[in-house]
């Protein structure tokens, strides 16, 4: 049995159907990569496990147990968080009150201490509010977040879209890391290669459609199978 | 151009009404922030407040017992009206909840028309709030020098749920984005209940603590209520710090209009408003909240 | 294409219906417990409530401040009067009415700006103004608490001849006429295309902006009109009970007025009569019954949370809808089922169609040279995010030209650029040579630059061709025509252009569906014919193929291609086969800068837009 099953399900957003049957499996301990253009339903799927949006019919299992139609806030309990794109930092807060508020519901919520040993930077910046921070400041925090709640499964939707070269490279560096001490996660990112070097994984989103599924290390071998659902014309 | 001690004096009536309307317009504006629904039983629950206060009063004979006793009336109150009605309202459109809190307002108004009459009771001073009270140059009746003090303790204890407890941060989080605070694992629907409540406690209290210095009537939170929407346009929608400022600020002008000519002291508030719709539209402190 | 205009007798069943209404009412009400004088004050509130009704029931806007105008008129009335300015009642009312109606435009001015519950909390606070302004300022001409007593009733005639209009019937009869005459008025403004406009404002105000009509003109229209509505009622008040209340300006007059509208129905126009009706009656009977004597409001209080709780409709919204829901439901159940057909596959979408459909269009406009539209510099900066970072490109004249990019490069910002949704932090668009930036969404939609979004933004409730009608009447009328006595579907060649772009879209067996009950497919392509049918220069087309199956992406692609015979077309789409079939000219966004520009050709062989799709994967990074 895997962590988690998401089983044809089919999604819409609104009254536009963006996934259609789309089934993945994520095992314990592991790292996937959802890859596609955009419109291709990556994003729309991690809000589906997350429960920010329904699916109208198949079925998504954590542990073999059903949790879709749940509210994200029973999902978020069972150990599932999603990162989400726009980061979602509550600006009017201190960078201390958005952990403090993350951690609340989590019954094996890591010490302030732990997350300041992954993100030093945040203890600097610890009494400062939310939206003073710079986009890679938000984004630390917005992962931290998950990572005090020690979120069984981390849904990383775009963590380095829009950052800075150097940014980035750190961000890679923290999510190789827990990747190797076994925090299983799903990331959808833009940027192929960063998400390739921790991923081991992946699966190829073409227009709501699994379209590719293998390792990270055939992908990074062999780009031309990744024409299909990234490259630009046939 | 009125003497000194005059206007000081109008200056402390500007706090007393001005703290008043701060209370009033705090627990309208974190319903509204939090909720998102714009409160119009506002004004009936002020009133209900100060009818609470009168009849715990016959009751206990002790000013501060009846308003304990009062206290937990609105609260129980308050969680009636929301599991009974306005949480069925959180997903449908503000013009809605408008007129079903309205219908609530009716409601309310009506009840305490018909238990008390339309005719207007006195709740006395309490005992340790009577005379007044020598202040340099100027006499001030004593018990709303204690108003100030009073109203002053509550804003800051409400100020310490906002800004010192896990309730206030799921609050002041859930004001600016709903939607990330469930993702975290937290269910908004039990602090929504909470928020409403004290709300409806915040605005029951200022109708106790105010019961003893106005008349008592069905009708007496209708202006309240309309002065306070233009406290929290004041200070923008959701703010509670913006709250508290914009009521001292409406209070003060009032008050202060008032020294100068008693005639124009309502139309300067209302002025005021309209001014500041056109030149600052978001209100003093920022943010439009929710809406 | 001759299709019948509504009008004819039928159409005027609702105006017949009220005369006989108000003919009978003298003769069979009183045996129910309504005297004349309540019918008289029914017909008054019925009055402010016809204007209340066309600013809520029609364009939705919930004002609390309707006693403003009803104690303007009033006041103001009676003053005159009274003090002897004026001696011709009518006169009189005349003025009351005017000076009600510039309130209104004064407050409205303040208040359209806003929407939702600070709209109504301006408008409750400017109603309270009013009342302190009556109530101590001005106690001087208005008597403050007191009101003016004395106001003298109107007379009909002149000289000799003249007749007193007197307590009781002829008061009644004065009464009804003028409810009648107003109620015909409001008819004609809700089916008038400024009452078409002010519905879909209700439905969906972005859209309405974005076509190209003026949205706060419209609403202060609709507000000043309530306000007139309000003033005249206000007049007749003095005049009806000799004597003018200061509590009219009361919070209680409107929200009185409220009540009784969601009571009565709104959106009816009869809606607030009747809920008056209902509201008064109950005051003067129930007062009459040892025991309830107070509890009457308390009864209709409860009630009315039940209505809003349960019933929306309200009676007459109730009775309307009964009476339509018998002719309609076959009709809906048909488009329903249609719809259910199309969802599950089971008709074929019109990909084979021939497609010789006339458009009553010019072809492409030339202007200067060939060069349509014109992206300068364009800027838009968040903060330190460079969402878009200085972006030039060329539309020519009657192509296809696509915009492309990963994620996050900045394509919808663009657009939104193009058609001053987003104001450029720095740059400018030029539509023909003229520069078209900054002045808001609604002004580059009549200068010629139509968009259809990603997501739907229909008029949900409205068919389909009240939908098109809304979209064509934009730039063929200006931003604001105030023509409250034609009828919106009264222009020949607005018809003939909707028929035509229904066939086009493959909609016409859909022509009076509501567009919430089309299927998906439909909805898309109504949303790219609402564009197009506000006669463009250049249709922006942002992800037209989002969310389609692959046969319905092929019958779209026909579509747009269609459509690109009479206007220009810039297209943002995801799927790049689509594109590369579509295009003739693509532009390549990568990080908010233009990663490249050239033909389909050019594009699929540029190694730098290969590696930026491609994210990296060859190792090598673009600069």
């Amino acid at each position: 049995m895997s962590l988690l099953e998401v089983d044809r399900i089919n999604t819409l957003y609104g009254d536009s159907h963006v996934l259609f049957d789309l089934s993945i499996r994520v095992e314990e301990g592991e790292v996937v990569a959802l890859l596609g253009r955009n419109g291709a339903g990556k994003t729309t799927t991690l809000r589906s496990i997350m429960g920010v949006l329904a699916p109208r019919s198949g079925e998504i299992r954590l542990d073999g147990k059903p949790i879709s139609g749940l509210a994200p806030s029973a999902i978020a309990n069972m150990g599932v968080q999603l990162v989400p794109e726009e980061r979602a930092i509550f600006g009017g807060l201190t960078v201390e009150e958005n952990l403090r508020i993350a951690a609340l519901t989590a019954p094996n919520a890591w010490s302030f201490e732990r997350i300041y040993g992954v993100f030093p930077r945040l203890k600097e910046r610890r009494k400062s509010l939310g939206r003073t921070l710079s986009g890679g400041e938000q984004q630390m925090l917005s992962i931290a977040r998950a990572l005090i709640r020690d979120a069984r499964i981390i849904l990383l939707d775009e963590p380095f879209e829009g950052l800075a070269p150097l940014i980035v490279r750190d961000l890679v560096n923290v999510a190789a890391g827990l990747a190797r001490e076994g925090r299983t996660m799903i990331v959808v990112e833009q940027n192929v290669a960063a998400a390739l070097s921790f991923a081991t994984r992946v699966y190829g989103l073409n227009n709501g459609h699994v379209v590719f599924e293998g390792t990270s290390a055939e992908l990074t071998a062999n780009p031309d199978l990744a024409r299909d659902f990234l490259g630009v014309g046939a | 151009m009125p003497s000194w001690p005059a206007l000081a004096s109008q200056a402390f009536n500007g706090l007393a009404l001005g703290s008043l309307l701060a209370l009033v317009s705090s627990g309208l504006t974190i319903i509204l922030g939090t909720l998102g629904v714009l409160n119009f039983a506002h004004g009936a629950l002020f009133a209900v407040g100060a009818y609470a206060a009168f009849v715990m009063l016959q009751y206990t004979q002790s000013f501060l017992l009846a308003i304990a006793v009062g206290c937990g009336f609105m609260l129980v109150l308050g969680f009636l009206l929301e599991r009974l009605i306005i949480r069925f309202f959180y997903g449908r459109p503000h013009e809605d909840q408008i007129l079903v809190t309205y219908g609530i307002g009716i409601v309310l108004v009506e009840c305490v028309r018909a238990v008390f009459g339309g005719n207007a009771q006195r709740v006395p001073t309490p005992s340790w709030g009577q005379g007044a009270t020598q202040l340099g140059f100027l006499i001030y009746p004593t018990y709303r020098l204690q108003l100030i003090a009073i109203i002053a303790t509550l804003l800051v204890g409400l100020y310490l749920v906002l800004y010192r407890t896990s309730m206030g941060l799921v609050v002041r989080a859930g004001i600016e984005n709903p939607g990330m605070v469930g993702i975290l694992g937290i269910n908004l629907r039990r602090t929504f209940l909470l928020v409403f409540a004290i709300g409806v406690v915040a605005v029951g209290l200022a109708g106790m603590l105010y019961a003893p210095v106005v008349a008592v009537t069905p009708d007496m939170g209708a202006n309240f209520m309309a002065q306070s929407f233009v406290v929290i346009v004041l200070g923008g929608l959701g703010s509670f710090p913006g709250a508290v400022v914009g009521g001292l600020i409406a209070g003060e002008i009032v008050s202060l209009t008032s020294a100068f000519n008693s005639s124009y002291s309502e139309v300067m508030l209302y002025a005021l408003m309209a001014l500041l719709l056109v030149l600052r539209p978001q209100g003093l402190f920022g943010s439009e909240g929710r809406v | 294409m001759n299709r019948p205009r509504s009008g004819g007798l039928r159409s005027h069943i609702p105006e017949l219906a009220i005369l006989a209404t108000l003919i009978a009412a003298p003769v069979m009400l009183p045996h129910l417990g309504f005297s004349i004088d309540l019918l008289t004050r029914v017909l008054n509130w019925g009055l402010i409530g016809l204007g209340f009704d066309i600013l809520f029931g029609l364009a939705g806007l919930l004002s609390f401040g309707q006693a403003a105008f009803y104690g303007v008129g009033g006041f103001v009335t009676a003053y005159l009067l009274v003090s002897g300015t004026l001696s011709s009642v009518w006169l009189a009312l005349a003025a009351g009415t005017i000076s009600a109606g510039a309130f209104g435009l004064v407050v409205g001015w303040l208040a359209v700006r806003r929407i939702g519950i600070y709209f109504t909390m301006i408008t409750l606070a400017f109603g309270q103004m009013a009342y302190f302004i009556e109530n101590s300022p001005l106690s001087h001409y208005t008597g403050g608490e007191n009101g003016i007593p004395g106001v003298p009733v109107p007379v009909l005639g002149f000289g000799e001849h003249a007749i007193r209009i007197g307590a009781g019937l002829p008061m009644y009869v004065l009464f009804a006429v003028i409810f009648f005459g107003g109620y015909v008025l409001a008819r004609r403004i809700v089916r008038s295309p400024v009452g078409a406009i002010l519905l879909a404002i209700k439905e969906n105000t972005a859209r309405v902006a974005m076509l190209g009509h003026n949205v706060p003109a419209y609403k202060l229209a609709a507000f000043v009109i309530a306000a007139l509505y309000a003033g005249l009622a206000g007049g007749l008040l003095g005049s009806f009970q000799s004597y003018m209340p200061p509590d009219a300006f009361s919070l209680e007059t409107s929200g009185q007025l409220v009540v009784q509208t969601i009571v009565g129905g709104a959106n009816t126009l009869i809606g607030p009569l009747v809920g008056a009706a209902v509201w008064l009656w109950l005051r003067d009977n129930l007062q009459l019954i040892p025991g309830l004597t107070t509890l009457w409001k308390l009864v209709l209080g409860i009630a009315f949370i039940a209505l809003v709780v349960g019933l929306r409709r309200g009676i007459c919204g109730e009775i309307i809808h009964w009476l339509t829901e018998r002719r309609t439901l076959s009709a809906r159940r048909a488009a329903e089922a249609a719809t259910e057909a199309i969802e599950a596959g089971a008709v074929k979408t019109a990909s084979s169609r021939a497609r010789d459909t006339a458009l009553p269009l010019p072809s492409p406009a030339t202007g200067n040279g060939d060069i349509a539209l014109e992206a300068c510099a364009l800027a838009r900066h968040y903060g330190g995010l460079k969402a878009v970072d200085g972006v030039s490109f060329k539309v020519r004249c009657g192509s296809i030209h696509a915009v492309i990019g990963p994620n996050g490069a900045g394509k919808s910002t663009l657009f939104k650029m193009l058609l001053d949704e987003v104001s450029p932090t720095s740059g400018h668009v030029l539509l023909f040579g003229s520069q078209v930036t900054g002045h808001g969404v609604s002004r580059t939609a009549q200068f010629g630059i139509a968009k259809s979004n990603q997501l739907n933004q229909l008029f949900p409730n409205l068919s389909v061709r009240k939908n098109l009608r809304i979209a064509a009447l934009a730039r063929r009328r200006g931003p604001l025509r105030i023509d409250l006595l034609r009828t919106a579907d009264s222009l020949p060649e607005v018809e003939a252009q909707i028929d035509a772009i229904m066939a086009l879209l493959d909609l016409a067996a859909r022509a009076d569906t509501p567009a919430h009950i089309l299927a998906y497919g439909e909805k898309r392509r109504l949303e790219i014919g609402m564009a197009f049918a506000t006669s463009p220069k250049v249709l922006l087309l942002d992800e037209p193929l989002a969310g389609m199956s692959p046969s319905e992406r092929a019958a779209t692609c026909a579509l747009i291609r269609d459509i690109a015979r009479t206007c220009t077309v810039v297209i943002v789409e995801h799927d790049l086969d689509a594109i590369f079939g579509l295009a003739e000219r693509i532009t390549v966004l990568y990080e908010g800068r233009l990663l490249a520009d050239g033909t389909a050709d050019e594009i699929r062989g540029n190694q730098r837009v290969q590696d930026a799709y491609l994210g990296g994967l060859h190792a090598h990074e673009p600069a």
